[in-house]
């Protein structure tokens, strides 16, 4: 495929704001979504880990983790939205013919990933009490597991298929025939895929260490089976996940950069894997930072700081790989599509984001954190009150600019 | 020479990938009217809860929460993103078209929507850890949000539709394509029937109540909310009538079958009988009888619906400018978008489109028919099945028996100059004509077991009587 036709499938609208914008939210929200898809692959291992066992510590765990991996797989849907919306704005030609190639894998992946949520939402409803009583159906969460997993890898694969545009007529037209099944994932990554997954496992160490830390406040709250014991046995957990899951990422990428395509292979010794490395180790000697004698400290809440900056890097890098072979091999830059600029759009998503985004999840989250450390009924104080009162009024704000602009509009 | 930007095709035989987007939009559109009412209904009862000290009513917000953190925000969450994924696959150019006008927006509706979900969790689950008066600030940030995010996908639905302004054919841009009279008379009507959704949806959580008395109230606020939505969004549906435009009412008048309408009034009666005895005899209304109350609803009521959405804003899938069959129809100088019939028309469809293998690039005797399969295909498999089965199946179209000849003539007088009602102008060369109208032959041949070579029924022009 060549460049004239890659610029050829571009939409004719183009952009209504600079395309760099569009491609750094969406390497911000990518990370935020895997770092949700992380935890919830993580957060569901643990509780299968628990769910099967009759050690104490590993059951009260998994009832904690459980609902974790309930709330993480809505967040992971909903946080992925954001870079599926921007995947389209710029790389529209290579995400819409991927995804057109392989149109069954992705209404499946709606089916499959549906079928994970129900099957997790079954074993949270029948197990409230893991800590305390016999699993029930362990098979709906391990197989909830297992399905999380189809997903991802279906969705690798159409990111996989998206970077390969000499290939696209080779596929749609297999020896000669045209082929408008959709029934075939044509193109995947192994090493990328298990490398992306890996990371749920310093990723949920890191959860793990911030959750030592968090129900500190909460020791001796009996009702709940929160011990120092416990307390220091998660955090153990957490410090080893982080260890051994960092090591283990460390091999896994090396062995993709090592695996990369001939026309790509210098991207390996570029700047940008040798940057994730080096987050990765500094992340893993923070969390060894931490872990000597910091534990009850606020340091322990960095841990999970710091796995967040590893993230977005590893994300920017995989960003840049991508523009290494469209841009550089293909001749595609997403960076001159054309531009019709719309200031009011562009601004409202701005000013909404921040302003009522910002104050309504600082909001939220104040009242969520509080409540999950008191014993008893939270009351929140008059700075986290008026934060709630103000996060109301910029919401009706927004809902009364909506209407007088739209009858302007409307009227004019 | 300028290239065709069109995608491959995703050919699926078996129900046709329009009526894949169309169940996919269906279920969603029955998910997310459930959260939004909701949320909104929860506002009420919070305040009724926090100002009343009725604490009950709270637990009732609870337990529909959890329900809808099921129905709602798990299966509506993953069916919206499945809208996006079946149109990506149906109709890239057609979503293409409107992620790339509606980017900020849909953003904006991101943000709402992240609000909304982690607020309906703690809606949920922070009830009786925290104290009331947070409680009903969290309900009321839910709400709020919730309404917000279907104010935002609105506009955008409309544009699908018509582009609210008229100077937007001409000058493009966000505002005069998100608002007009449609937007605004679509949310109103949508807003009103929503409650009634929310209405029937929410009976199957209060049929799982033990306390009668209990069951009989919530029954009662529901049964009223469900009354003013159906009977509010009846008279609504007038005004959304009236702002359609008249492009719209002609597909209506011609192409929506005659039970229609009969079956839209015959939906909305049987909605009020079933408020009446949510009304009067709430013990007859099991969490069973409204699971089934709630599967009619979708498909006799939201099904056609959206069924008749699809099909008024034909030939066209977005905008006014992007036909079904993904081809860019007009220019919209403002946006520096340019009609693609004039390459067409210059080039044809074989030698333009990025995705045609070179061996189909020329029509010759050996290859006419597989030619033919590849522009019906790419033009008219949208809409049309190619097979017995899916939507508006090919077949239906032409009364045998098949004559190549007559199919051309019709290709090039009724389909390549743009004068069939509802269908999109294919600026055919001629040979991609004989090519097209070999395949179609062959289509109509395979059905009556007979040889491509007489005569079609229609000859002149006009077959739409029969579509």
């Amino acid at each position: 495929m060549d460049t004239q036709a890659l610029y050829a499938l571009r939409d004719v609208a183009g952009v209504p704001s600079h395309p760099v914008i569009f491609m750094i939210l969406h390497v911000l929200t990518f990370a935020l979504h895997i770092a949700a898809v992380h935890v919830a692959l993580g957060a569901s291992a643990l509780t299968i880990w628990g769910a099967l066992s009759k050690d104490k510590y590993r059951r009260r765990l998994a009832q904690s983790m459980l609902p974790v991996s309930k709330f993480m797989i809505s967040f992971a849907v909903f946080l992925g939205v954001a870079p599926l919306l921007f995947v389209q704005v710029t790389y529209d030609p290579f995400w819409y013919t991927s995804n057109v190639l392989s149109a069954w894998w992705v209404i499946g992946f709606i089916g499959i990933l549906t079928v994970a949520a129900l099957l997790n939402m079954f074993f949270v409803v029948k197990n409230h009490h893991m800590a305390t009583q016999k699993t029930v159906c362990p098979g709906a969460m391990i197989l909830s597991t297992v399905l999380l997993l189809v997903v991802g890898f279906i969705m690798h694969t159409l990111t996989n298929q998206m970077l390969s545009p000499e290939k696209w007529m080779e596929w749609y037209v297999p020896n000669g025939v045209v082929d408008t099944s959709g029934r075939t994932l044509h193109d995947f990554n192994l090493p990328r895929y298990l490398f992306h997954i890996s990371l749920s496992v310093p990723v949920t160490g890191a959860l793990l260490v911030g959750y030592s830390r968090y129900l500190q406040p909460r020791l001796g709250d009996e009702k709940h089976n929160i011990s120092p014991e416990f307390l220091i046995w998660v955090g153990a957990l957490g410090h080893r996940l982080i260890l051994v899951g960092g090591v283990v990422a460390v091999v896994l990428g090396a062995w993709w950069m090592n695996a990369l395509p001939e026309k790509v292979a210098e991207f390996a010794t570029s700047i940008w894997p040798a940057l994730s490395l080096v987050w990765l180790l500094l992340f893993l000697a923070f969390a060894q930072w931490v872990k000597a004698g910091r534990m009850d400290s606020s340091w322990a809440y960095g841990v999970l700081g710091f796995g967040a900056v590893a993230l977005i890097v590893m994300a920017i890098s995989r960003e840049m790989l991508r523009w290494h072979i469209l841009e550089g091999v293909h001749g595609y830059n997403p960076l001159d599509y054309a531009i019709n600029m719309d200031w009011y759009s562009t601004i409202t998503f701005f000013v909404t984001f921040l302003f009522i985004g910002g104050t309504v999840m600082v909001y939220i989250a104040s009242v969520a954190w509080n409540a999950g450390q008191s014993q008893g009924v939270y009351t929140p104080g008059p700075v986290i009150d008026r934060i709630g009162t103000a996060a109301i009024w910029l919401s009706i704000l927004w809902v009364v600019h909506f209407f007088v602009v739209g009858f302007y509009v409307w009227m004019r | 020479m300028d290239l065709l930007g069109l995608y491959p095709i995703w050919y699926e035989p078996g129900v046709g990938s329009g009526w894949v987007v169309g169940i996919m939009s269906t279920i969603h559109v029955l998910f997310s009217h459930t959260s939004v009412g909701a949320a909104v209904f929860f506002m009420a009862l919070a305040t009724i809860a926090y100002r009343q000290n009725r604490p009950e009513l709270l637990e009732f917000v609870k337990r529909y929460g959890l329900f809808l953190l099921v129905f709602s925000y798990i299966l509506g969450s993953i069916t919206g993103p499945g809208i996006w994924y079946s149109t990506t696959v149906a109709s890239p150019r057609g979503i293409s078209a409107l992620i790339h006008s509606f980017v900020w927006k849909w953003a904006t509706e991101w943000v709402f929507f992240m609000i909304e979900v982690v607020g309906v969790y703690a809606v949920v689950y922070l009830v009786g850890k925290i104290d009331q008066r947070t409680h009903l600030k969290l309900t009321v940030i839910l709400g709020i949000a919730s309404y917000t995010t279907m104010l935002i996908i609105l506009g955008i639905l409309s544009f699908m539709m018509w582009p609210g302004k008229a100077e937007w054919f001409t000058d493009g841009g966000y505002l005069a394509g998100f608002y007009g009279s449609n937007t605004f008379a679509q949310l109103a009507m949508r807003t009103a029937f929503m409650f009634t959704i929310t209405a029937v949806v929410g009976s199957i959580v209060t049929g799982g109540f033990k306390d009668m008395a209990f069951r009989k109230q919530m029954n009662r606020w529901l049964a009223f909310i469900g009354i003013a939505g159906t009977v509010s969004g009846a008279l609504l549906f007038q005004w959304y009538l009236n702002t359609l435009p008249e492009q719209a009412h002609l597909v209506m008048q011609n192409r929506l079958p005659e039970w229609f309408e009969t079956s839209l009034i015959g939906i909305l009666g049987a909605i009020l009988v079933y408020f009446l005895v949510m009304l009067f005899t709430p013990r007859l209304v099991t969490s069973a009888v409204a699971s089934v109350a709630t599967v009619a609803l979708l498909v006799f009521g939201l099904w056609p619906e959206e069924v008749a959405r699809e099909s008024i804003r034909k030939p066209y899938v977005a905008g006014q400018y992007v036909y079904s069959n993904q081809i860019i129809a007009r220019d919209v100088p403002g946006m520096g978008i340019k009609s693609e019939m004039p390459l067409i028309e210059e080039h044809g469809l074989l030698k333009t489109q990025v995705f045609m293998p070179e061996h189909l690039r020329t029509v010759n005797a050996g290859n006419a028919l597989e030619v033919g399969e590849m522009l019906a295909k790419t033009m008219c498999s949208n809409c049309h099945s190619l097979s017995p089965t899916g939507i508006r199946p090919m077949e239906n179209y032409f009364q045998g028996p098949a004559d190549i000849a007559s199919i051309k003539r019709y290709l090039k007088a009724g389909i390549s100059t743009g004068n069939t009602l509802y269908m999109p102008r294919i600026p055919l060369q001629e040979d991609e004509a004989e090519a097209l109208a070999v395949f179609l032959a062959s289509l109509i041949a395979t059905e009556e077991k007979d040889e491509p070579a007489v005569a079609l029924a229609t000859t002149e022009a006009t077959p739409e009587e029969k579509l």
